[in-house]
């Protein structure tokens, strides 16, 4: 069975709770066969905005949209989406099990698809006793499981990577992978960039409930660059310049040369009879640029007054 | 797409909520106990001698064996209002209410599942609740040279039982989601089935206004009205046994209904 992800779609989508916007005219697409990382700070209005999507919490204004439909429009939704929103909403009393039985029967998925799931996430032995028992990891993965039960289009997830362990991190990422490398659309969210550092594609971050920027991870960190240090780092920054390298001065005498080809920099270095003490790659500092992109945006920040973001 | 085989997935689904946690089983041996319990206790109370002492309840043959039967029944639908309650309440309590307005996003849908294994769950106590009162009863009536079945009307009552006890369950449906906090749900639905209730027509049948217009459409009054039981000397007027039936019908209708409209235009977050 070939499996083709859905284009997920927020346009002008806003979310006010009384006075509080949660979400503000937050328009964003995602595409298939990708991962795309869903990013902002605690209370930015990520978990609002995936409720909207499944049409669990009513917008305000604006669309959110599978493939142009709205959730509960989709002929089959559990096999059109697959969502893990809390790794806590289990009755406590029944087991893991019987969890993903009582979803699978609203849907008609058969009994077998649940016990090849509690294998496929790594809970087979845990499954049979009572979920209030669980830890947070086996909760995460059952919450994945049931997300997969209708063997779905899309996953949206959220936060799935809290409380698992670092064995449980890396065993994420690689089901995340293997997931959209059959062309599903997989949107994660997470307060912290380095969580889909190594797993996103995209991100789409969002603060105070509007989108600060989409794009691919590439493209967020900018041009990379490479970072030289030599004896005259003036003399070096004007042969480079004649070369057609755009420098800047960076501390302690080092060079931040706005290109990507280190044996470019050592060549020039070279003809200019300098030596090289450090040639490096220019490693992104993503998480800087996250803390700087929804910097001041923090809701207790602004809660506190504009003046003093500023 | 039809409503048919997914409104019966739906139902399914949660008849599966109910029996994968431990409450089904324990409920069970509340209501066979209580059943059994009561009738034995009522047959006996019945076939004395305190009956014919002045200011007792009164009432005739078919009416004593109406009361013996459905001794339990005043346990009964206080626990089926309780798991009207649990079944939604428990699920707005851990969040699973996500799972299954996600598995069924036609939220009316899935709530009209909830009423439909409700009343299906109610019926399946109301048949062991039976077994517990008319194996009982019927035993004590017989061994008290008391008339176990002196007419088909008690018949009329046993399956009336079972309507109640549906009903009682819906009730508890709309309890449940009409007071979010599920503690909260069950002691006010419990307290106000059980204390309240009883006390406000104790002291409203002082005022004869109220006695004769207001008490006999309460959901308890309308409850022993339906089973036609023994009636105490309280001179409060009782329905018909089919007019209390649409009034506790318009009960459970109108709390389930309302509760139904809120949770499909809830926010679930």
């Amino acid at each position: 069975m070939s499996v083709i992800g859905a284009r997920v779609e927020v346009r002008n989508l806003t979310k006010r709770f009384g006075s509080f916007t949660a979400v503000d005219d937050l328009s964003f697409q995602v595409d298939p066969g990708k991962i795309t990382g869903f990013l902002g700070p605690n209370g930015a209005g990520k978990t609002t905005t995936l409720r909207m999507l499944l049409d669990l919490v009513r917008p305000t204004s604006g669309t959110a949209t599978i493939d142009g439909v709205p959730y509960h429009q989709l002929a089959d939704p559990l096999g059109t989406v697959g969502a893990a929103l809390e790794a806590t909403s289990f009755h406590p009393g029944r087991s893991g099990r019987d969890h993903l039985r009582v979803l699978a029967a609203a849907t008609g998925v058969p009994t077998a698809r649940v016990d090849e799931l509690l294998e496929l996430t790594g809970i087979p032995v845990f499954a049979r006793s009572r979920a209030g028992t669980y830890s947070m990891g086996m909760r995460q993965r059952l919450a994945l499981a049931a997300a997969l039960l209708g063997d779905p289009r899309v996953l949206l997830l959220d936060e799935p990577a809290n409380g698992l362990d670092p064995e449980g991190i890396r065993w994420l990422r690689t089901f995340l992978r293997h997931l959209s490398s059959q062309g599903k659309t997989i949107l994660v969210s997470s307060h912290l960039l380095a969580e889909v550092e190594q797993t996103a594609d995209e991100v789409v971050i969002i603060a105070n409930g509007r989108l600060v920027r989409q794009g691919s991870l590439a493209e967020l960190s900018g041009g990379s660059g490479t970072i030289v240090r030599t004896s005259d780092p003036a003399a070096l920054a004007s042969a480079l310049g004649a070369a057609g390298v755009a420098v800047h001065p960076e501390n302690d005498g080092c060079l931040l040369a706005q290109t990507a080809d280190l044996r470019l920099v050592g060549d020039v270095a070279l003809q200019a009879g300098l030596p090289v003490w450090e040639l490096r790659e220019k490693a992104a500092d993503l998480e800087g640029l996250f803390f700087e992109l929804t910097e001041g945006t923090n809701r207790t920040a602004v809660a506190v007054g504009e003046g003093g973001a500023a | 797409m039809t409503a048919g085989p997914s409104t019966a997935r739906s139902v399914h689904s949660e008849l599966l909520k109910f029996s994968t946690t431990r409450l089904w089983w324990g409920m069970g041996i509340a209501v066979l106990l209580s059943a059994a319990a009561m009738s034995l206790l009522y047959g006996i109370l019945f076939t004395s001698s305190v009956m014919q002492e002045p200011g007792a309840p009164v009432g005739d043959d078919v009416q004593i064996a109406n009361s013996v039967y459905t001794a339990g029944l005043s346990v009964s639908y206080l626990l089926m209002l309780t798991i009207g309650v649990i079944q939604v309440g428990a699920e707005y309590r851990h969040q699973t209410i996500t799972g299954t307005f996600l598995a069924t996003p036609h939220r009316a849908r899935a709530l009209l599942a909830k009423v439909v294994a409700l009343l299906a769950i109610a019926a399946g106590y109301g048949v062991l609740s039976l077994l517990g009162s008319v194996v009982t009863g019927a035993t004590v009536l017989q061994l008290r040279g008391a008339d176990p079945f002196p007419s088909t009307a008690v018949l009329r009552t046993l399956v009336l039982s079972l309507l109640v006890l549906g009903l009682w369950a819906l009730i508890g449906l709309g309890v449940g989601i009409l007071i979010p906090n599920q503690v909260a749900a069950l002691l006010i639905g419990v307290g106000v089935a059980w204390i309240v209730e009883p006390l406000l027509v104790f002291a409203l049948s002082f005022w004869n206004f109220a006695a004769d217009h207001l008490v006999p459409y309460f959901p308890s009054s309308a409850t022993n009205a339906v089973i036609n039981v023994i009636e105490d000397s309280s001179g409060v007027a009782r329905l018909s046994w089919w007019a209390a039936a649409l009034v506790l019908v318009a009960w459970a209708a109108v709390l389930s209904g309302l509760g139904i409209v809120r949770a499909v235009r809830q926010d679930i977050s």
